[in-house]
Protein backbone atom coordinates (compact mmCIF):
# COMPACT_ATOMS: atom_id res chain seq x y z
CA UNK A 1 0.00 0.00 0.00
CA UNK A 2 1.34 3.44 -1.28
CA UNK A 3 1.38 5.69 1.94
CA UNK A 4 -0.79 9.43 1.14
CA UNK A 5 0.97 12.28 2.12
CA UNK A 6 -0.57 14.50 4.54
CA UNK A 7 0.68 18.24 5.27
CA UNK A 8 0.06 20.28 8.78
CA UNK A 9 -1.07 23.93 7.84
CA UNK A 10 -0.19 25.48 10.86
CA UNK A 11 0.17 29.49 11.87
CA UNK A 12 -1.25 31.83 14.49
CA UNK A 13 -4.31 33.06 15.01
CA UNK A 14 -5.40 35.19 11.74
CA UNK A 15 -2.04 34.30 9.96
CA UNK A 16 -4.49 33.24 6.46
CA UNK A 17 -4.27 29.44 6.97
CA UNK A 18 -7.85 29.39 5.69
CA UNK A 19 -7.27 31.90 3.32
CA UNK A 20 -4.07 29.93 1.84
CA UNK A 21 -6.11 26.34 1.70
CA UNK A 22 -8.82 27.45 -0.27
CA UNK A 23 -6.81 29.04 -2.78
CA UNK A 24 -4.82 25.93 -2.78
CA UNK A 25 -7.95 23.52 -3.06
CA UNK A 26 -9.23 25.73 -6.40
CA UNK A 27 -5.82 24.48 -7.98
CA UNK A 28 -6.64 21.52 -10.03
CA UNK A 29 -2.99 20.53 -8.79
CA UNK A 30 -4.31 20.14 -5.38
CA UNK A 31 -8.67 19.42 -6.05
CA UNK A 32 -7.97 16.19 -4.71
CA UNK A 33 -7.27 16.78 -1.38
CA UNK A 34 -8.91 16.12 1.76
CA UNK A 35 -9.13 18.54 4.54
CA UNK A 36 -9.44 18.31 8.72
CA UNK A 37 -9.98 21.36 9.87
CA UNK A 38 -9.59 22.04 13.43
CA UNK A 39 -11.51 25.21 14.96
CA UNK A 40 -10.72 26.19 18.66
CA UNK A 41 -14.69 27.93 18.81
CA UNK A 42 -17.62 25.99 19.99
CA UNK A 43 -19.39 26.63 16.50
CA UNK A 44 -16.88 26.18 13.52
CA UNK A 45 -16.59 28.91 10.74
CA UNK A 46 -13.32 28.15 8.86
CA UNK A 47 -15.03 25.24 6.83
CA UNK A 48 -17.55 27.55 5.00
CA UNK A 49 -14.88 29.56 3.79
CA UNK A 50 -12.82 27.11 1.83
CA UNK A 51 -14.34 25.87 -1.16
CA UNK A 52 -14.67 22.50 -2.24
CA UNK A 53 -17.01 19.70 -1.91
CA UNK A 54 -18.06 19.22 1.33
CA UNK A 55 -17.66 15.32 1.73
CA UNK A 56 -14.08 16.42 2.04
CA UNK A 57 -13.54 18.96 4.55
CA UNK A 58 -13.95 17.55 7.64
CA UNK A 59 -14.53 19.28 10.89
CA UNK A 60 -12.79 18.84 14.88
CA UNK A 61 -14.89 21.31 16.70
CA UNK A 62 -14.31 21.81 20.65
CA UNK A 63 -10.94 21.63 21.35
CA UNK A 64 -7.36 22.38 20.15
CA UNK A 65 -5.76 19.47 17.98
CA UNK A 66 -2.71 19.34 19.99
CA UNK A 67 -4.53 18.88 23.03
CA UNK A 68 -7.78 18.06 23.65
CA UNK A 69 -8.54 16.47 19.93
CA UNK A 70 -5.77 14.62 18.87
CA UNK A 71 -7.84 11.57 19.63
CA UNK A 72 -10.34 13.01 17.38
CA UNK A 73 -7.41 13.73 14.46
CA UNK A 74 -6.57 10.80 14.34
CA UNK A 75 -10.00 9.09 14.72
CA UNK A 76 -10.76 11.61 11.47
CA UNK A 77 -7.90 10.52 9.33
CA UNK A 78 -8.65 7.16 9.99
CA UNK A 79 -11.98 7.61 8.74
CA UNK A 80 -11.34 9.20 5.98
CA UNK A 81 -8.61 6.35 4.68
CA UNK A 82 -11.69 4.06 5.34
CA UNK A 83 -14.32 5.80 3.76
CA UNK A 84 -11.88 6.18 0.65
CA UNK A 85 -10.98 2.61 0.99
CA UNK A 86 -14.42 1.62 0.49
CA UNK A 87 -14.99 3.91 -2.72
CA UNK A 88 -17.18 5.88 -0.40
CA UNK A 89 -15.56 9.38 -1.67
CA UNK A 90 -13.64 11.41 -4.15
CA UNK A 91 -10.37 9.27 -3.81
CA UNK A 92 -8.08 11.93 -2.70
CA UNK A 93 -4.75 11.85 -3.19
CA UNK A 94 -3.44 14.16 -0.38
CA UNK A 95 -4.60 15.17 3.38
CA UNK A 96 -4.06 18.74 4.75
CA UNK A 97 -4.36 19.38 8.48
CA UNK A 98 -5.56 22.91 8.87
CA UNK A 99 -4.71 23.30 12.81
CA UNK A 100 -6.25 26.04 15.15
CA UNK A 101 -4.33 29.17 15.66
CA UNK A 102 -2.96 28.54 18.93
CA UNK A 103 -1.83 24.66 18.30
CA UNK A 104 1.47 23.49 18.70
CA UNK A 105 2.38 21.59 15.92
CA UNK A 106 4.47 19.30 17.78
CA UNK A 107 2.03 16.77 19.32
CA UNK A 108 0.08 16.55 15.74
CA UNK A 109 3.03 15.41 13.78
CA UNK A 110 3.81 12.84 16.63
CA UNK A 111 0.26 11.66 15.96
CA UNK A 112 0.49 11.72 12.65
CA UNK A 113 3.63 9.83 12.84
CA UNK A 114 3.46 7.16 15.42
CA UNK A 115 -0.49 6.25 15.81
CA UNK A 116 -0.54 2.72 14.87
CA UNK A 117 -4.17 3.16 13.01
CA UNK A 118 -3.16 5.71 10.80
CA UNK A 119 1.16 6.00 10.46
CA UNK A 120 1.35 3.06 7.87
CA UNK A 121 -1.29 4.36 5.88
CA UNK A 122 0.22 8.09 5.85
CA UNK A 123 3.64 9.87 5.28
CA UNK A 124 4.63 13.02 6.38
CA UNK A 125 4.84 15.40 3.58
CA UNK A 126 5.53 18.87 5.09
CA UNK A 127 4.47 21.45 8.10
CA UNK A 128 3.85 24.98 6.30
CA UNK A 129 3.61 27.74 8.48
CA UNK A 130 1.82 31.24 7.39
CA UNK A 131 2.99 34.39 9.65
CA UNK A 132 1.23 37.55 8.65
CA UNK A 133 3.85 40.45 7.36
CA UNK A 134 2.11 43.00 9.19
CA UNK A 135 2.12 41.47 12.06
CA UNK A 136 3.77 38.51 12.37
CA UNK A 137 6.92 40.06 14.06
CA UNK A 138 4.51 41.21 16.94
CA UNK A 139 2.82 37.72 17.15
CA UNK A 140 6.65 36.07 17.42
CA UNK A 141 7.64 38.70 20.30
CA UNK A 142 3.61 38.15 22.07
CA UNK A 143 3.01 34.60 21.48
CA UNK A 144 5.71 31.51 21.85
CA UNK A 145 3.34 29.37 20.01
CA UNK A 146 3.78 31.45 16.84
CA UNK A 147 7.43 30.94 17.36
CA UNK A 148 7.62 27.02 17.26
CA UNK A 149 5.20 26.80 14.67
CA UNK A 150 7.72 28.75 12.64
CA UNK A 151 10.55 27.25 14.27
CA UNK A 152 9.41 23.58 13.07
CA UNK A 153 8.14 24.33 9.60
CA UNK A 154 9.37 22.93 6.58
CA UNK A 155 8.04 25.59 4.62
CA UNK A 156 7.12 29.28 5.78
CA UNK A 157 4.39 31.08 4.02
CA UNK A 158 4.49 34.81 4.69
CA UNK A 159 1.01 36.23 4.39
CA UNK A 160 -0.34 39.78 3.49
CA UNK A 161 3.05 40.53 1.59
CA UNK A 162 0.48 43.43 -0.12
CA UNK A 163 0.25 44.85 2.96
CA UNK A 164 3.56 45.23 4.72
CA UNK A 165 7.39 44.25 3.47
CA UNK A 166 8.53 41.21 5.66
CA UNK A 167 11.77 42.57 4.63
CA UNK A 168 11.80 46.16 5.39
CA UNK A 169 9.92 45.40 8.89
CA UNK A 170 12.48 43.02 9.74
CA UNK A 171 10.09 39.75 9.88
CA UNK A 172 12.09 38.39 6.97
CA UNK A 173 15.50 38.52 9.35
CA UNK A 174 13.83 36.73 11.88
CA UNK A 175 12.09 33.92 10.22
CA UNK A 176 15.49 33.15 8.86
CA UNK A 177 17.33 33.36 12.37
CA UNK A 178 14.66 31.34 13.77
CA UNK A 179 14.15 28.32 10.40
CA UNK A 180 17.30 29.01 7.99
CA UNK A 181 16.98 25.57 6.10
CA UNK A 182 12.81 26.22 5.54
CA UNK A 183 12.07 28.00 2.16
CA UNK A 184 10.05 31.50 2.42
CA UNK A 185 7.34 31.89 0.40
CA UNK A 186 5.46 35.25 0.28
CA UNK A 187 1.25 34.94 -0.72
CA UNK A 188 -0.90 37.57 -1.50
CA UNK A 189 -4.18 36.77 -0.65
CA UNK A 190 -3.56 32.95 -0.22
CA UNK A 191 -1.89 32.85 -4.07
CA UNK A 192 1.30 30.78 -4.02
CA UNK A 193 3.55 28.75 -5.91
CA UNK A 194 1.75 25.68 -4.37
CA UNK A 195 4.66 22.96 -6.15
CA UNK A 196 6.78 24.17 -3.53
CA UNK A 197 4.84 23.82 -0.18
CA UNK A 198 4.99 20.10 -0.14
CA UNK A 199 8.25 19.17 -0.98
CA UNK A 200 9.07 16.74 1.93
CA UNK A 201 10.74 17.16 5.06
CA UNK A 202 13.66 15.58 3.36
CA UNK A 203 15.12 18.28 1.32
CA UNK A 204 19.06 18.49 0.48
CA UNK A 205 19.10 22.03 0.52
CA UNK A 206 18.13 22.40 4.21
CA UNK A 207 21.24 20.32 5.16
CA UNK A 208 24.09 23.34 3.70
CA UNK A 209 26.20 24.11 6.57
CA UNK A 210 26.47 27.74 5.03
CA UNK A 211 22.79 28.32 6.91
CA UNK A 212 24.00 27.56 10.12
CA UNK A 213 27.06 29.47 10.38
CA UNK A 214 28.72 29.99 13.91
CA UNK A 215 27.49 31.52 16.12
CA UNK A 216 23.95 29.66 16.27
CA UNK A 217 20.83 31.69 14.93
CA UNK A 218 18.89 32.74 17.88
CA UNK A 219 15.60 34.04 18.32
CA UNK A 220 14.74 34.80 21.52
CA UNK A 221 15.52 31.26 23.88
CA UNK A 222 15.08 29.50 20.29
CA UNK A 223 18.41 28.54 18.28
CA UNK A 224 19.80 26.79 15.29
CA UNK A 225 22.56 25.39 14.97
CA UNK A 226 24.55 22.38 12.81
CA UNK A 227 26.73 20.13 14.28
CA UNK A 228 29.39 18.97 11.47
CA UNK A 229 31.74 15.78 12.00
CA UNK A 230 34.25 14.95 9.17
CA UNK A 231 35.03 11.48 10.32
CA UNK A 232 32.12 8.93 9.94
CA UNK A 233 29.85 7.43 12.57
CA UNK A 234 29.15 4.37 13.81
CA UNK A 235 25.00 3.55 13.60
CA UNK A 236 25.50 2.48 16.98
CA UNK A 237 26.95 6.22 17.86
CA UNK A 238 23.67 7.27 16.09
CA UNK A 239 21.43 5.26 17.82
CA UNK A 240 22.62 6.10 21.46
CA UNK A 241 22.88 10.01 20.19
CA UNK A 242 19.21 10.02 19.44
CA UNK A 243 18.35 7.90 22.84
CA UNK A 244 20.17 10.48 24.89
CA UNK A 245 19.09 13.55 23.15
CA UNK A 246 15.28 12.27 23.33
CA UNK A 247 15.62 10.89 26.57
CA UNK A 248 17.63 14.49 28.51
CA UNK A 249 16.43 17.01 26.18
CA UNK A 250 12.42 16.64 25.81
CA UNK A 251 10.39 19.34 24.39
CA UNK A 252 13.74 21.72 24.38
CA UNK A 253 14.46 20.02 21.23
CA UNK A 254 11.99 21.56 18.76
CA UNK A 255 13.67 19.26 15.85
CA UNK A 256 16.41 17.73 14.47
CA UNK A 257 17.47 16.28 11.36
CA UNK A 258 20.61 15.56 9.42
CA UNK A 259 22.71 13.39 6.95
CA UNK A 260 24.79 11.07 8.72
CA UNK A 261 28.19 9.37 7.28
CA UNK A 262 27.86 6.07 8.83
CA UNK A 263 30.69 3.77 8.87
CA UNK A 264 28.90 0.93 8.30
CA UNK A 265 27.31 2.08 5.07
CA UNK A 266 30.33 4.06 3.58
CA UNK A 267 28.76 5.80 0.71
CA UNK A 268 25.41 6.16 1.37
CA UNK A 269 24.68 8.43 4.51
CA UNK A 270 21.53 8.11 6.64
CA UNK A 271 18.74 10.84 6.94
CA UNK A 272 17.68 11.36 10.24
CA UNK A 273 14.89 13.13 11.18
CA UNK A 274 12.26 13.73 13.99
CA UNK A 275 10.39 16.33 16.13
CA UNK A 276 11.09 16.10 19.47
CA UNK A 277 11.15 12.61 20.61
CA UNK A 278 9.86 11.46 17.84
CA UNK A 279 11.98 10.04 15.04
CA UNK A 280 11.15 8.12 11.54
CA UNK A 281 12.69 5.56 10.85
CA UNK A 282 16.40 6.50 9.50
CA UNK A 283 16.24 6.20 5.77
CA UNK A 284 19.35 5.71 3.42
CA UNK A 285 20.26 7.47 0.45
CA UNK A 286 22.09 5.82 -2.42
CA UNK A 287 24.65 8.07 -2.70
CA UNK A 288 25.27 11.77 -1.30
CA UNK A 289 23.71 14.58 -2.63
CA UNK A 290 26.40 17.20 -2.64
CA UNK A 291 30.42 17.12 -2.41
CA UNK A 292 30.54 17.54 1.39
CA UNK A 293 30.76 14.11 2.88
CA UNK A 294 30.46 15.59 6.33
CA UNK A 295 27.77 14.29 8.77
CA UNK A 296 25.21 17.25 9.13
CA UNK A 297 22.95 17.06 12.46
CA UNK A 298 20.99 20.46 12.23
CA UNK A 299 18.75 21.50 15.70
CA UNK A 300 16.14 23.66 15.93
CA UNK A 301 16.15 23.60 19.96
CA UNK A 302 14.88 25.68 23.09
CA UNK A 303 17.63 26.25 25.43
CA UNK A 304 19.85 23.38 23.95
CA UNK A 305 23.76 24.40 23.56
CA UNK A 306 25.26 23.37 20.54
CA UNK A 307 28.39 22.62 22.04
CA UNK A 308 27.62 20.04 24.57
CA UNK A 309 25.23 18.01 21.83
CA UNK A 310 28.45 18.40 19.88
CA UNK A 311 30.55 16.58 23.10
CA UNK A 312 27.94 14.69 23.70
CA UNK A 313 28.08 13.10 19.97
CA UNK A 314 31.93 12.78 20.48
CA UNK A 315 32.21 11.19 23.70
CA UNK A 316 29.33 8.34 22.56
CA UNK A 317 31.95 7.27 19.06
CA UNK A 318 35.08 6.69 21.01
CA UNK A 319 33.20 4.66 23.77
CA UNK A 320 31.55 2.69 20.83
CA UNK A 321 34.93 3.02 19.08
CA UNK A 322 36.68 1.62 21.99
CA UNK A 323 33.85 -1.26 22.67
CA UNK A 324 34.63 -2.36 18.94
CA UNK A 325 38.45 -2.45 19.18
CA UNK A 326 38.65 -4.06 22.18
CA UNK B 1 33.93 13.93 29.31
CA UNK B 2 33.85 16.25 31.85
CA UNK B 3 31.80 19.38 29.53
CA UNK B 4 29.29 16.69 28.79
CA UNK B 5 28.47 15.88 32.51
CA UNK B 6 28.46 20.08 32.70
CA UNK B 7 26.24 20.38 30.06
CA UNK B 8 24.41 18.04 31.94
CA UNK B 9 23.72 19.56 34.91
CA UNK B 10 22.38 22.35 33.10
CA UNK B 11 20.08 21.01 31.07
CA UNK B 12 18.86 19.42 34.49
CA UNK B 13 18.89 22.95 36.45
CA UNK B 14 21.12 21.34 38.67
CA UNK B 15 23.12 23.40 40.70
CA UNK B 16 27.14 21.50 40.84
CA UNK B 17 30.79 21.24 39.07
CA UNK B 18 32.84 19.08 37.92
CA UNK B 19 36.64 18.88 38.16
CA UNK B 20 39.15 16.17 36.98
CA UNK B 21 40.31 14.15 40.19
CA UNK B 22 42.88 11.65 39.43
CA UNK B 23 41.72 8.85 36.67
CA UNK B 24 38.16 10.18 37.35
CA UNK B 25 35.80 13.07 37.74
CA UNK B 26 34.08 14.95 41.22
CA UNK B 27 30.86 16.22 40.78
CA UNK B 28 29.85 18.36 43.36
CA UNK B 29 26.60 19.64 43.67
CA UNK B 30 24.32 21.69 46.05
CA UNK B 31 20.85 21.22 45.33
CA UNK B 32 18.92 21.94 48.67
CA UNK B 33 16.25 18.93 47.17
CA UNK B 34 19.23 16.29 47.13
CA UNK B 35 19.95 15.51 51.27
CA UNK B 36 23.56 13.80 50.54
CA UNK B 37 25.66 16.31 49.45
CA UNK B 38 28.82 13.91 49.44
CA UNK B 39 30.81 14.46 46.43
CA UNK B 40 29.94 11.51 43.34
CA UNK B 41 33.16 9.95 41.35
CA UNK B 42 32.85 9.29 38.34
CA UNK B 43 35.45 6.33 37.99
CA UNK B 44 36.43 5.21 34.97
CA UNK B 45 35.84 1.04 34.71
CA UNK B 46 38.06 -1.40 32.78
CA UNK B 47 38.20 -2.19 30.21
CA UNK B 48 35.27 0.24 29.19
CA UNK B 49 32.41 2.09 31.46
CA UNK B 50 32.28 3.82 34.24
CA UNK B 51 31.26 3.63 38.29
CA UNK B 52 29.20 5.77 40.39
CA UNK B 53 30.52 6.69 43.86
CA UNK B 54 29.52 8.10 46.94
CA UNK B 55 32.22 8.22 49.86
CA UNK B 56 33.15 4.24 49.89
CA UNK B 57 29.98 3.37 47.97
CA UNK B 58 29.84 2.19 44.55
CA UNK B 59 26.26 3.65 43.53
CA UNK B 60 26.54 2.48 39.98
CA UNK B 61 28.08 0.35 36.87
CA UNK B 62 27.86 1.48 33.66
CA UNK B 63 28.84 0.36 30.16
CA UNK B 64 28.83 3.81 28.51
CA UNK B 65 27.27 7.03 28.70
CA UNK B 66 23.75 7.02 28.45
CA UNK B 67 23.60 4.97 31.21
CA UNK B 68 26.09 6.64 33.28
CA UNK B 69 23.60 10.01 32.41
CA UNK B 70 20.52 8.04 33.30
CA UNK B 71 21.67 7.11 36.97
CA UNK B 72 22.76 10.69 37.82
CA UNK B 73 19.85 12.33 36.86
CA UNK B 74 17.96 9.76 38.55
CA UNK B 75 20.06 11.03 41.55
CA UNK B 76 20.33 14.62 40.86
CA UNK B 77 17.32 15.74 39.35
CA UNK B 78 14.77 12.83 40.05
CA UNK B 79 11.48 15.19 39.72
CA UNK B 80 13.25 15.99 35.88
CA UNK B 81 10.94 13.89 33.82
CA UNK B 82 12.25 11.52 31.51
CA UNK B 83 11.87 11.57 27.65
CA UNK B 84 11.39 8.17 25.46
CA UNK B 85 12.67 7.78 21.87
CA UNK B 86 9.98 6.58 19.96
CA UNK B 87 10.32 5.62 15.86
CA UNK B 88 7.26 6.35 14.49
CA UNK B 89 6.10 3.46 11.45
CA UNK B 90 6.48 6.16 8.58
CA UNK B 91 8.80 6.24 6.13
CA UNK B 92 10.51 9.66 5.70
CA UNK B 93 11.83 9.26 1.72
Amino acid sequence: MTALPVSVITGFLGSGKTTLLSRLLRDPAFARTAVIINEFGAVGLDHLLVESSDEQILMLEGGCVCCTVRGDLVRTAGDLLARRAAGAITPFERIVVETTGLAEPAPIVHALMTDRDIADALRLESVIATVDAATGAATLDAHPESVKQAALADCIVVTKSDLADPAANGLAARLQALNPGAPKLTAVRGAVDASRLFQGTYDPARYDPALYEAPAHRHGSISTFCLRRDKPLHAATLSLFLQVVAEHCGAKLLRLKGLVDVVESPGRPAVIHGVQHVFHPPAWLDGWPDNDRSTRIVVISQGLDARWLQDLLEVLEEEVNACSIS
Amino acid sequence: MASVLSGALRLWNVAGTITISGSGLELTHADAAIQDLTPLRIMPRTPHGWLIVRGAETLGVHAGLPGLLRQLREELAPNVKAGRLIIGAQSLL
